[in-house]
């Protein structure tokens, strides 16, 4: 009876081994078919009309490269735990959308080499502000796909009615608050101003980018930045705002909000133009405010793609890559991604739209600023603990003073 | 010869069966008992996602116990959920079954619609959850205002957010009632007859004959809803993202950011191995103490006097309750 046993231990352990070395033989041989193609997957994290659109782009790709095939993969909302699993199994796709690139550079390949290769103009035409959100220290491991910087959404109604003058580039905070503490009527329940009562960390820099500050030196230190005397008074600045009852705070970003007619400004992405629209929300956008001296400076969340370092063929990614960042691709993603390459903004007069602009001159002043993110070893720990005391700092239930707060973190 | 025949034939009685089991064996090594093993050895590793994953023996588990206080945390929220949560489902869970087991016309329509919130996903439970429970929009708040009460700020209120979480979990009853409800209508209809006509009212017949009888089946929801609260991830992941202030930062969500977010994978095995240590130890103590309340028709002989006692002494307090209310 034993040695039965031993024996259909070792029957299913051959079939076991057989089924699974199937498994990885087909997985290698999958990126070369048989007639010669090359089979690049490229891995997206846009979700419905966009993925039809992309697929569009990606067929005509295809037709005209009778040498590749590219394989769209659409991810969808968990993108980056896809990835990230792809990434540690060795499976990633050798394509791929990416933005955090810093938590994921070891992954990546680097693209100087490439880059160069095509020559200074090549590069030239691209936005430079986008390049250093594309890059960790000196290497760049991702080409500009779309972008967007944040800016003052207002409620052009709400404005007529307190008998406000529209905001104009190159206003104050004071002149902010001021407009906000008009807007404010309790009783038609409306609010000057509405901002997300756990903002992300990345995006919150920005506002002590325009007051001269940053939450760490080039360094990666924290003490005498983040707690520094200019971004204490930005936090006290939100703060207040919050107790003279001029200004909410959000449970999600502000855009709820702001589709509900009560709230007459958020600060946010291009993200929301089309839902402001379908809302029917009369709105326009400005430049975000300064503190005076230093021009504001916004955040930039730009998207581009980068190629996985275990790609078995890199020089194909790259002419792919090179198509979709390309100009005509550009044009065709203007209904929902704000183009990157200058000369595209140039013949599509992006220049004179009113909207548009605004964020075109948001991403000029905001050249030069890098995220901590892109600086310090470990953002993600930094994030959370800075998140958590952004909202002791913005929740009613808290609502600490900034200096303590902060003082806290950076202990 | 004869022997030799024989031997062939539990050879083929034996292998027969395997072979018929072999596609799940093989998924079962593959995808649960082959990762499970797997993630033992990563928990001895500092194992980033990119990068090369380095030795480090127990030093996830030290630092998990040493140095990282929100591990406590999320061990108290999950335990204190846990304790909200277990009573109240299992409550719910029998008012749902006792109802839906009334002989009323139209129930096999309440019965779809008890079990309809179970079998929705996770991910849009949550977000329909998320709009409910909004403090300005939501229509929890807006119901509470024709009671002249200003609601909570449910999601945002540290307080709150816990209770929130526990009434959103509470609506994917629908599989405990059901497990409920086929118990119950298992019981032979001549005990609650014979009940009646000793004059046991319906909370009597409910006392010392449903509940007495469905135990086995109280003893397996306990279980269930025990490891379903420990392990309880998606709602704290798209409702409230472990906020506010940290205050529904459970369990599940602490080991999936240490994964996902801070690509610690080791850690996070680490983490995990540890829950379900706890889980296996919390189910150990529960089937342990089923011996004094777990009443299963097969012991009736054995221990039948003993039994009687008990449930004598029982009637007794069931009465002296009753007389008292």
């Amino acid at each position: 009876m034993k040695g039965l046993r031993v024996h259909l231990f070792l029957v299913i352990t051959l079939v076991l081994a057989l089924f699974l070395s199937a498994c990885s033989s087909s997985e290698s041989s999958g990126s070369e078919s048989q007639d010669g193609k090359v089979t690049l997957r490229f891995a997206t994290w846009d979700v419905g009309d966009d993925v039809e659109l992309q697929q569009k782009l990606i067929d005509q790709f295809n037709a005209e490269n009778t040498d590749i095939n590219v394989v769209l993969e659409a991810y969808g909302g968990d993108y980056d735990t896809k990835i990230t699993a792809g990434i540690g199994a060795k499976d990633a796709p050798d394509v791929m959308y990416m933005w955090n690139y810093p938590q994921y550079k070891d992954a990546l390949e680097p693209l100087n080499p490439y880059i160069e290769d095509r020559g200074e103009e090549y590069k030239a035409n691209f936005y430079e502000a986008l390049w250093n959100y594309n890059s960790v220290g000196d290497d760049v491991y991702g080409l500009p796909v779309g972008y967007t910087t944040h800016v003052v959404y207002y409620n052009k109604d709400l404005f007529d009615k307190a008998g406000l003058d529209y905001p104009k580039a190159g206003w104050t905070w004071d002149e902010f608050q001021a407009a906000s503490e008009k807007l404010t009527n309790k009783e038609e329940k409306t609010t000057g101003f509405a901002f997300p009562g756990k903002p992300d960390p990345y995006d919150f820099e920005m506002y002590l980018w325009g007051n001269g500050a940053s939450y760490v030196d080039e360094a990666g230190k924290l003490e005498g930045n983040l707690n520094s005397p200019e971004s204490i008074e930005t936090f006290e600045m939100f703060h207040s705002m919050l107790e003279k009852d001029i200004a909410i705070t959000s449970e999600s970003w502000g855009d709820t909000e702001m589709k509900s007619g009560k709230v007459g400004m958020i600060i946010n992405g291009a993200w929301y133009l089309s839902a402001f629209e379908e809302a029917g929300i009369n709105f326009g956008v400005v430049e975000v405010p300064s503190f005076g001296d230093t021009p504001s400076a916004s955040i930039v969340s730009s998207s581009g793609i980068a190629m996985s370092k275990d790609s078995a063929h890199k020089e194909e990614a790259f002419r792919f890559m090179e198509f979709w960042t390309g100009e005509q691709a550009n044009k065709e993603r203007l209904s929902f991604e704000l183009p990157v390459l200058k000369s595209v903004v140039e013949s599509e007069k992006l220049e004179e739209d009113a909207t548009k602009k605004v964020f075109y001159s948001m991403l000029e002043q905001s050249e030069g600023h890098t995220p901590t993110s892109f600086i310090t070893e470990d953002w993600s720990r930094l994030s959370d603990d800075l998140e958590l005391v952004f909202e002791q700092i913005f929740n009613p239930s808290t609502r600490v003073e900034p200096k303590d707060a902060i003082n806290s973190v950076v202990e | 010869m004869f022997t030799k025949k024989e031997k062939k034939f539990t050879l083929i009685r034996k292998r027969v069966p395997y072979l018929f089991i072999l596609p799940w064996i093989i998924g079962y090594i593959a995808f649960t008992l082959g990762p499970l093993a797997f993630s033992l050895v990563m928990s001895l590793f500092d194992w980033p996602i990119a990068g090369e994953a380095k030795y480090i023996g127990l030093a996830n588990f030290t630092k998990m116990f040493t140095a990282d206080p929100q591990f406590y945390n999320s061990l108290i929220i999950t335990f204190k959920f846990a304790l909200i949560f277990v009573p109240l489902n299992l409550g719910a869970a029998l008012v749902l079954a006792l109802l839906i087991t009334q002989p009323i016309k139209g129930m096999k329509f309440f019965r779809t619609i008890f079990y309809l919130p179970a079998v929705v996903s996770g991910v849009a439970v949550s977000i329909v959850w998320g709009w409910m429970f909004n403090t300005e929009y939501g229509v929890f708040n807006y119901l509470l205002s024709f009671l002249g009460i200003e609601g909570p700020m449910w999601l945002v209120d540290p307080k709150w957010a816990i209770v929130a979480i526990v009434v959103a979990s509470a609506w994917g009853v629908g599989t405990m009632m059901l497990i409920f409800y086929t118990d119950i209508k298992s019981i032979p209809q001549e005990m609650y007859e014979a009940a009646a006509i000793d004059g046991a009212g319906p909370i009597r017949q409910f006392i010392s004959i449903t509940i007495p009888t469905i135990t086995p089946t109280i003893l397996f929801n306990v279980i269930t809803s025990v490891i379903a609260a420990l392990q309880q991830l998606t709602l704290v992941l798209l409702l409230t993202g472990g906020g506010p202030l940290k205050s529904t930062y459970f369990y599940g969500l602490f080991v999936y950011n240490n994964a996902f977010k801070h690509h610690e994978l080791g850690y996070a095995s680490a983490n995990a191995w540890f829950m379900f240590i706890i889980i296996m130890l919390f189910t150990l103590m529960i089937f342990k103490s089923s011996s004094a309340w777990v009443f299963y028709e097969a012991e009736v002989k054995k221990e039948k006097k003993d039994k009687k006692e008990k449930k004598k002494k029982r009637e007794v307090k069931n009465n002296e309750d009753l007389q008292k209310a």
